[in-house]
């Protein structure tokens, strides 16, 4: 954001470039004319204009929540979108689309072919090695068939233009094909971003591809159901580099998002790990690459899988697209042989060509490659984490030995493809347009009966000078607008949004237990560490105030920062050097998350949370756990280890912030099962905090001004200091604090009001287990918490218990309550949510199930 | 000849374990010598009925899981086997010493469209256990002349192996590589089959891993012991001209009407007697194998 600053630009040009083709100009000197009312609206934005929208383009994705986690950052990135989008004229599209259908077709026949018949081997069209020598062709999956027309769902083409303005592919995706989220995602913003100009483009919409997907998703079930089938999405997890995208297209067509732990194979058939219960899942949308999706007969020590999907599949009680072993389809060698395979299928060679591709398994190609390297892009035939494209033209002699090497010990693993130019398309660099080499990412769902082509798709730019254009590489994306090169006036102009998601009535089986689980997690991080920051800006603010504290009081509140944030030794151990410089560990406490308990700790908790139940959070929410994320960045910049400098005040933005993260769940979550967790968390964790505060700060008898002192602190940090006042202003002693913070049931801050609001939550969970005797444990604890508060005497429980400078009977009952409240909790965690296991292998294999 | 084989396989397991999904290649498969009269799977400690299904290599998968929490887990097979005798005495009958030359059968492998050894290119490639090498190519090659006809060099192969190889228990496990077996001369049946693939695919030729069993015969004028048979396994060579062929390296001779066979696949992976994966059981666990071979008068399955 603040780079606008250093970038002031006025103006613009774009000039035509010196070589090669460009999406604007073509091989002419003059712009082409689909492109003429984009520049006279950017020119009419000025530099300036289109910098700001740039900027909201980037606000707007945050928001959103829109990341790409590229392998080389530990953390998520925005993702990149650049404000000019590529125009495709309609008449072009309309080649391009047919072209597309008709790969889309052919690679389904091959799908069915390969794990069927085998003509295309049994008949000589396509070399036995290359298919049985691909890791992608899994025999576990001979035979198996989706029911309808198409084998292949979903199917992703990659393709450039090449000097001759010619579409050359250059690559399939057909196991998991990531990208048709991020292009929504990308129209979503640009609507909103250039909203004048993307209106009056008239551009193609976006929409009508998702509903034919979320229809043929729904239709796969048909045999299986009559009712509405329960299709999920399968997420390799938060960790995966889209899965922003996951989430999104979760939310987007109204389906639950899974882990393979929230998965189980029981009495035949696949089910959800639902909230207490287990749901059939009919359908299953798979992220996740098929060697990875069952250790029974697959790569056995995958965790992201389910066990005994496979032969779930194979009975035909779960539908899975794309189809298991669709991952053959991703052989970049394929290509060479697609005009034969085009024949034998179709009786004709495909229109839209490929790139020119050779095959170093076939001796002829291999020579032809090793002669050739310097122009060729060396690809495996296998596509597997750490592996990448070579580009031969960047290697240097001796990088080239070694590739030839490579080449010559494992012919069957590699092709080799021409590199062609890509085009170039103006985008937004710097403050001004430059001409990037472009790629496009083109979208095929299977429909009824043919395909549908996504009209647009992901279109990436890369930097000048790089030969990879994949985002993993940092690669920037585009929308992508199919125009008319005449306006059609009879084209609906309403405005390219979302459709609205099903209605998805939120039962216990919207979604995996493991959701309700993280929400309830949600809850307690956020309490702990708004608890915890409470504390910590109280502690600061007497240390600072004039009054001089006596040094026993000082101890007894830094022991219970320690006590409260459990943040063990740290004051705990009666060290008089800390206790005279406790700035480094009180700071330590704020800002070391590799210490347990501390609030950094917890936020980074509270942080790895949301992103697992992300698709549940609202856009608001979203941008208040960005605002959490970069207060704790700045946090570390802004605070100050000098007590006198009130280190306190840098905390303030981070409560604020939580308490609106706290009041937006309260304001605009949906009263279901999951704002009821989340709800319990925060319940739970408050009442412990309490506890907690109360043990270590009030069973030591003090002095009586310091009595009150450190009742005035504890109160304070509970926000019923003023309460206190107002109510007890004549009479202030410890016993009516210790009723206003354990009893009063007014009070939001109490614990009574906390267990009182817990046992009613409880009482609305669905019913859970066999018939139980009587109340189910979890009420009995809360009840007997709630029973005794209501029955102590607080003016007794203030009394010293003998000489021992001790409240024996308040530390007896906080003691107790803290024990009920621990198995509450765990009781909570027993009854609702699933102890994820490993699995171990019945043999231990040690060879490579993937060559 | 008809043979009755008991197949018991029984882990014990150091704590419970909820939750097991398991599949067997226990069940045998037809093939041109044998027929499969009928087969019966028992599990225990609870009845579960298991899916059967045929798989990519043409053998008989069997799957089963497990949802209540046991302690042990008890697979019992019976299956009968009628053997084609008259079949194995015509591939016995065959002359070794003809028949294409090594060179004529690699010329062909690579030439000929012919469906059969289009698919049968599959098995000259790696596999998941065993991978084409410098050192197997080195061991094999002084058997395989140019001229010389090549189900006369892979007997020649066989054979080395038998006298080469110390067979040992103790040498090896599943999870030896074959480089290790190679080096240390020792190992088990399923090593030498997996060595003599290893030799044969670093050549260039195709072959497979068969698992199945050998009818043990008592010594002389003794009983038969009841669980003193053992499952067995031993590989077959793709000659373009003539076909698969089954060797058996570590009895040095070729499978014949004492060989019965389970299935088979491009090594030990593609059809381990079980897999599977498990929840909780502890560490450690025990497995027991017994098996049993007897010739039987008349079938059960056929009335």
């Amino acid at each position: 954001m603040d780079n606008s600053a250093v970038v002031k630009p006025v103006g613009f040009s774009y000039p035509r470039g010196a070589a090669g083709y460009d999406e604007v100009y073509g091989s002419q000197l003059q712009m082409q004319k689909h492109w003429q009312h984009l520049f006279d609206g950017l020119q009419a934005l000025g530099g300036q204009g289109i910098q700001e929208r740039q900027m909201k383009a980037e606000r707007i994705l945050r928001d959103d929540g829109a990341t790409y986690n590229s392998g080389a950052s530990p953390f998520s990135n925005i993702w990149q979108l650049d404000p000019v989008p590529i125009l495709l004229e309609s008449e072009e599209w309309e080649k391009i689309e047919s072209g597309l259908l008709e790969r889309s077709e052919l690679f389904n026949l091959i799908l069915k072919d390969l794990y069927g018949p085998r003509t295309l081997i049994r008949h000589g069209v396509v070399p036995p090695e290359l298919v049985f020598g691909h890791s992608g062709f899994l025999r576990a999956c001979q035979g198996l068939m989706l029911p309808g027309e198409h084998q292949l769902v979903l199917h992703a083409t990659d393709m450039v233009r090449d000097a001759s303005g010619a579409m050359q592919i250059i690559g399939d995706r057909t196991q998991a094909p990531s990208g048709a989220g991020y292009a929504l995602e990308n129209r979503t913003v640009m609507s909103r971003v250039l909203p004048s100009l993307f209106r009056d483009s008239h551009v193609h919409r976006l929409s009508l591809f998702f509903q034919t997907l979320r229809f043929k998703l729904n239709s796969l079930a048909s045999h299986m159901t009559t009712e509405q089938p329960r299709v999920v999405i399968l997420t390799p997890g938060s960790y995966n580099e889209t899965y922003f995208e996951h989430a999104y297209l979760a939310n987007y067509l109204g389906y639950p998002l899974v882990q393979g732990s929230d998965l189980q194979v029981s009495k035949g058939y696949l089910w959800m790990k639902s909230l207490g219960e287990m749901t059939r899942v009919d359908v299953v949308l798979r992220r996740i690459d098929d060697f990875y999706s069952d250790p029974v007969e697959l790569k056995s020590d995958s965790s992201l899988g389910v066990p005994g999907l496979l032969e779930v599949v194979r009975a035909g009680r779960v539908v899975i697209a794309n189809p298991l072993g669709s991952g053959v389809l991703e052989n970049p060698a394929l290509l060479k042989y697609l005009p034969q395979i085009g024949s034998h299928f179709l009786g004709r060679e495909p229109r839209l060509s490929s790139v020119k591709t050779y095959w170093c398994g076939d001796p002829q190609d291999l020579a032809y490659v090793l002669d050739n390297l310097h122009h060729l892009v060396i690809k495996p035939i296998f596509r597997k984490p750490g592996t990448t494209s070579i580009f031969g033209s960047e290697l240097d002699e001796a990088q080239q030995l070694q590739v030839k090497d490579l080449l010559r010990q494992n012919p069957l693993y590699y092709s080799a493809q021409e590199y062609i130019q890509p085009s170039t398309t103006p985008s937004w660099k710097g403050g001004q347009l430059l001409p990037l080499p472009t790629l496009l990412r083109g979208f095929s769902v299977a429909d009824e009966s043919s395909y549908r082509i996504m009209p647009g798709g992901l279109t990436r730019v890369g930097a000048v000078g790089t030969l990879s254009l994949t985002n993993q590489q940092g690669a920037v994306s585009k929308d992508t607008w199919i125009i008319a090169s005449e306006p059609e006036k009879q084209i609906s102009l309403q405005e390219e949004r979302p459709v609205p998601r099903q209605t998805v009535k939120e039962s216990k089986a919207a979604f995996p237990c493991r959701v309700v689980e993280n929400l309830y997690w949600v809850g307690r991080y956020a309490e702990r560490a708004e608890s915890a920051l409470r504390m910590l800006r109280t502690v600061f603010m007497h240390f600072n105030s004039t009054y001089h504290m006596p040094e026993s009081t000082r101890q007894l509140l830094l022991r219970a920062v320690t006590e409260l944030t459990t943040t063990y030794p740290g004051f705990t151990i009666a060290d008089p050097e800390l206790y005279k410089h406790p700035e480094s560990e009180l700071l330590a406490v704020i800002l070391d998350s590799t210490r347990e308990g501390s609030i950094s700790s917890n936020l980074h908790a509270l942080l790895k949370c949301t992103d697992q139940v992300r698709e549940l959070l609202s856009t608001d929410t979203q941008r208040v756990i960005n605002d959490i994320r970069d207060q704790l960045d700045a946090l570390g910049k802004g605070i100050s280890a000098d007590l006198n400098a009130a280190p306190e005040e840098a905390l303030d933005p981070l409560v604020t912030t939580l308490l609106a993260f706290t009041g937006l769940c309260q304001e605009s979550m949906v009263r279901g099962l999951g704002w009821r967790f989340m709800e319990m968390g925060r319940r739970v964790e408050r009442s412990v905090q309490i506890v907690r505060l109360l043990r270590s700060s009030l069973v030591k008898v003090l002095p009586e001004e310091e009595q009150l002192r450190v009742l005035e602190t504890i109160l304070m940090s509970n926000e019923a200091l003023i309460t206190f006042r107002r109510r007890y202003h004549s009479e202030s002693d410890l016993s009516h604090g210790l009723e206003l913070l354990l009893c009063d049931n007014s009070n939001p801050r109490s614990l009574f009001y906390q267990i009182e609001l817990l046992r009613q939550h409880l009482l609305k969970l669905p019913a859970r287990g066999g018939v139980a005797l009587g109340l189910p444990e979890e009420e009995r604890f809360l009840l007997e918490a709630s029973t005794a508060i209501q029955l102590c005497r607080t003016d007794v429980l203030i009394l010293e218990e003998g000489k021992t400078g001790n409240r024996g009977a308040l530390d007896q009952l906080l003691a107790r309550l803290q024990m009920l409240l621990q198995e509450t909790s765990d009781c909570i965690s027993d009854k609702y949510f699933d102890q994820v296991k490993a699995h171990q292998q019945l043999i231990r294999t040690n060879w490579e199930e993937e060559l | 000849m008809i043979y009755r084989i008991r197949h018991l396989t029984h882990y014990e397991y150091e704590k419970p374990v909820s939750l097991c999904y398991n599949q067997a290649y226990l069940l045998p498969r037809d093939t041109d010598y044998q027929t499969c009269l009928g087969s019966n799977v028992k599990i225990s400690p609870f009845q579960t009925v298991g899916q059967r299904h045929i798989d990519y290599f043409g053998n008989q998968a069997f799957h089963f899981s497990l949802e209540q929490p046991h302690n042990e887990l008890i697979v019992d097979v019976e299956s009968e086997i009628r053997i084609h005798e008259s079949k194995y005495q015509r591939a016995m009958d065959l002359n070794l010493d003809l028949g294409a030359t090594c060179s004529q059968a690699l010329a062909a492998m690579q030439q000929s469209r012919d469906y059969a050894v289009l698919e049968a290119r599959e098995f000259a490639l790696d596999s998941p256990m065993i991978r084409a090498a410098e050192g197997l190519r080195d061991y094999a090659k002084i058997s395989f002349g140019d001229d010389r006809p090549l189900l006369s060099a892979v007997r020649e192969l066989n054979q080395r192996i038998f006298q080469d190889f110390t067979y040992d228990p103790k040498a090896t496990s599943i999870a030896t590589p074959l480089a290790e077996v190679l080096k240390q001369r020792r190992g088990v049946c399923q090593d030498f089959a997996h060595l003599a693939i290893g030799c044969l695919r670093s050549l260039g030729f195709p072959a497979r891993y068969v698992s199945g069993y050998l009818e043990t015969l008592p010594p002389p004028g003794q009983e038969k012991l009841v669980g003193s048979d053992a499952s067995h396994a031993w590989f077959a060579i793709y000659s373009p001209t003539e076909g698969w062929f089954e060797f058996d390296p570590t009895n040095n001779n070729m499978a014949g009407e004492r060989h019965i066979t389970t299935a088979w696949g491009r090594d030990y992976a593609d059809v381990s007697p079980m897999k599977g994966v498990f929840f909780d059981g502890g560490g450690k666990q025990k497995l027991n194998v017994s098996v049993d071979v007897r010739k039987v008068e008349n079938s059960q399955y056929t009335a």
